[in-house]
């Protein structure tokens, strides 16, 4: 066996266990009953739960080894979010670990990432990325939140809107602006002068409105200034837009699957459903898209885990965003078009994955948003 | 003929440069990126070419004089005839019959029609569609009876492409009206053109070109060793290729071409300024994309050496249907220029916006139209019911 075989094999060893412990999990009780019940509360999920998913390892995939992680990539990542979206798992997992877990670990403030990123693996501590002031922004370069020197230590005043994990979280990465640049700032929850308010989102899962008002912390607490603040963004966005990419595609694929399966039972005019060429052939267009979306996934995170420069990351985070926020929308929409009346009650869940598919969508930046960030990035034909 | 070699045992990297040089000194500049099939008359010089240096079968092992290429090594073709926007010459006799000879024809057919078939003397039209059976293709009804040595052929085949072109048709006909299933009592056959009682006649297309024809069958006594297969088992021999064909189709290359090519208009018409046209370009730009990845994983089942699910429908609809949308665009991109004939010169950039249009419409209906496609995603791959 050559290496690369062997690593091959050992990939899809890692890959089966994880896939193994999505199933486990799943069937030890979080279902879609669970999601229904944790909706609409605060923070809108539970942390016994989040424990129990630090206890497969799950919160420490993407941390390297040295700070005590598993040090995988964004294929055992995705294969982790994916499963757990088919039955819309609350917990805050790609907003904690990947967005603010990998923003943390881009940063250089080595001490202080010592901390966070090991707290962050054994689940004790849910870190929340609050970056975002306007709807739209896919960036964050100019934050207008600032921080400002005050007795040897910073003051931050300002507010964050849209903060995925943002209720519930023990501390957020802050972009700040600082002496005329730009600053990650680790401000824990527990701070005075901070508060998190609930944003409803349509899934019944709230973003959080984060108000700094004269926050104190040591300066000890910058993550990173200015370029690398930049940069160390850059790479937690688009690895979140990829792994929410396995988000959309687990959400698509429960809910065609629902569709599916309806079309075999529901009977119409003495026949199933799924007899009849309109829905059938546009069943095959949803999955068409879906496994376009998959196809893509694939190919992406592959190229990504083999270690590709910030401009490519940035071009195949778009591409994937794309695709997987215009298909689950798209397939969780017509799904319930396939159940007719029955899908659009609250009681039946295919409604909730729609609603599950337009936040994740909206999320980073949506289809048309993604399609012009491709269109000024990528290269042209040879 | 150039003694055949065991390109399999080249590193990947070798090959590929090999074949690259080869293509770059030997494929006419005129026919690159073609956006029509190749016509016999006009790339026999490619054709003799490829021969000559032991290439016109790069899927036929190299016993038959192919090159025996393995799956892998197949790709990298397929890739670089990509790269190099060569264009299909009339190659259905190598493509498809050929190795439907080798794995179902007689040894004395094998000897009688491989090498001329390779060499291009032999060319190869496919006589499958009938007027009564398009898409419901088993509803065939040309008729071949047995008189002695002979089959007694009448009927009518349509849509034959390249007809007119052709020395040989391979045909399926049915041979026992009686038959329970209507697949059952269908042969496969292979015919010389020139066999009296045989009239073909060209049809025009809407683009104005006659590449697909009717082909009549009155009383044509064609000998019975030109059976291939067992008799009535023709459906089986004809469904042999299918999957590979449906790869093939379903493949990213000709939407990249189209692409390729409405790019360097729009940048010639300052197209990437308009919000509008941005969006949709870079809406099919990614469609391509991603029909490439799903694309290369059924490459990776094909190069494995296993076999194409029911699911490798996905490709041909979608490679057609993305298609189509991109050269609707170019004649819109071209406006009133879009809609005249011929070439037109834009800025510099010389194209013709018309022919890919027409070239994409019939991707949808022929080779088991997207419908069809559809129907068989729906009952084999999600499960569902038959109507």
């Amino acid at each position: 066996m050559t290496t690369s075989q062997a690593a091959a094999s050992a990939d899809s060893e890692q890959a089966a266990l994880l896939k193994q412990s999505v199933t486990d999990f799943i069937q030890r009780g979080t279902d879609v009953a669970r999601a229904r019940k944790l909706r609409d509360t605060v923070p809108g999920f539970d942390r016994k739960v989040w424990a129990q998913m630090a206890e497969f390892g799950w919160t420490g995939i993407l941390v390297p080894e040295d700070s005590g992680g598993l040090g995988l990539g964004l294929r055992e990542m995705g294969i982790v979010l994916e499963g757990l979206a088919r039955v819309l798992t609350p917990e805050p997992l790609n907003a904690a670990a990947v967005l603010a877990g990998t923003a943390i670990r881009e940063s250089g403030n080595r001490k202080l990432k010592d901390e966070l990123l090991p707290a962050l693996v054994e689940g004790k501590l849910l870190p929340a990325l609050a970056w975002q002031e306007q709807a739209g922004d896919l960036d964050g370069g100019s934050p207008a939140l600032s921080a400002r020197p005050f007795e040897g230590a910073l003051k931050l005043s300002g507010e964050k809107r849209f903060v995925q994990g943002g209720l519930g979280a023990d501390g957020y990465a802050v972009t700040a602006r600082l002496d005329g640049g730009v600053a990650l700032i680790w401000v824990p929850a527990s701070a005075g002068g901070v508060s998190a308010e609930p944003l409803p989102q349509a899934d019944g899962r709230s973003a959080a409105t984060v108000r700094l008002k004269d926050v104190v912390v040591p300066k000890a607490n910058v993550l990173a200034e200015g370029p690398a603040v930049t940069a160390a963004l850059q790479r937690a966005f688009d690895d979140t837009r990829v792994m929410v990419g396995a988000e959309l595609l687990g959400t698509m694929t429960r809910a065609l699957d629902m569709s599916v399966e309806y079309m075999k039972t529901r009977v119409q005019f003495g026949k199933p459903i799924g007899s009849f060429q309109a829905l059938a052939h546009r069943a095959v267009n949803l999955h068409l898209q879906k496994e376009l979306s998959s196809a893509a996934l694939d190919a992406i995170v592959a190229e990504l885990d083999r270690g590709a420069s910030p401009e490519r990351r940035t071009v195949l985070a778009s591409r994937l965003k794309a695709r997987c926020s215009e298909a689950g929308t798209r397939v969780t929409r017509e799904a319930i078009q396939i159940h007719g009346a029955i899908g659009f009650t609250d009681e039946y869940d295919v409604g909730l994955y729609t609603k599950r598919a337009m936040v994740l969508a909206a999320w980073l930046g949506n289809a048309h948003a993604h399609r012009r960030r491709y269109a000024a990035l990528a290269p042209a034909e040879e | 003929m150039a003694e055949s070699r065991d390109y399999n045992a080249l590193n990947d990297d070798a090959f590929r440069q090999e074949v690259r040089v080869f293509f770059e000194k030997e494929y006419p500049a005129e026919f690159r990126y073609l956006l029509r099939k190749g016509r016999m008359s006009e790339m026999r010089g490619w054709w003799d070419a490829q021969y000559r240096r032991g290439w016109a079968g790069p899927n036929w092992p190299r016993e038959h004089g192919g090159m025996g290429l393995d799956a892998g090594k197949m790709v990298i073709w397929l890739e670089e005839i990509e790269r190099w926007g060569v264009a299909r010459p009339p190659d259905q006799g190598v493509v498809q019959v050929g190795p439907i000879i080798m794995q179902y024809g007689t040894e004395a057919q094998k000897k009688y029609f491989l090498e001329p078939t390779l060499k291009g003397e032999f060319v190869w039209c496919q006589g499958y569609s009938e007027p009564n059976a398009g898409s419901d293709l088993a509803s065939l009804r040309t008729e071949a009876v047995i008189d002695g040595d002979h089959f007694v052929i009448t009927g009518q085949k349509i849509w034959t492409t390249m007809a007119h072109d052709a020395s040989h048709i391979y045909t399926l006909v049915r041979t026992d009206k009686q038959a329970k299933k209507k697949q059952e009592g269908i042969s496969f056959l292979l015919i010389d053109l020139n066999t009296p009682g045989i009239l073909v006649r060209p049809i025009r297309n809407i683009a104005g070109h006659e590449e697909f024809c009717e082909v009549f069958f009155d009383k044509a006594r064609v000998p019975r060793d030109r059976l291939v297969g067992k008799l009535n088992d023709g459906w089986t021999v004809a469904k042999a290729l299918l999957g590979f064909e449906r790869l093939s189709i379903g493949s990213p290359r000709r939407p990249q071409y189209a692409l390729r090519r409405l790019e360097m208009i729009a940048r010639a018409k300052g197209l990437f300024d308009d919000a509008g046209f941005v969006d949709r370009f870079i809406a099919l730009k990614l469609d391509i994309e991603d029909l490439s990845s799903l694309y290369e994983r059924y490459v990776a089942i094909a190069k494995r050496g296993e076999a194409l699910g029911p699911d490798v429908s996905m490709l041909k609809i979608w490679a057609m249907d993305t298609w189509q949308s991109l050269t609707e665009l170019l004649v819109e991109t071209g406006a009133e220029e879009g809609v005249v004939p011929g070439e037109h010169d834009i800025n510099g950039v010389n194209t013709d916006f018309l022919t890919p249009f027409y070239y994409a419409r019939p991707g949808t209906i022929y080779g088991g139209s997207n419908e069809i496609q559809r129907n068989i995603m729906a009952k084999y791959v999600l499960g569902l019911p038959g109507h």
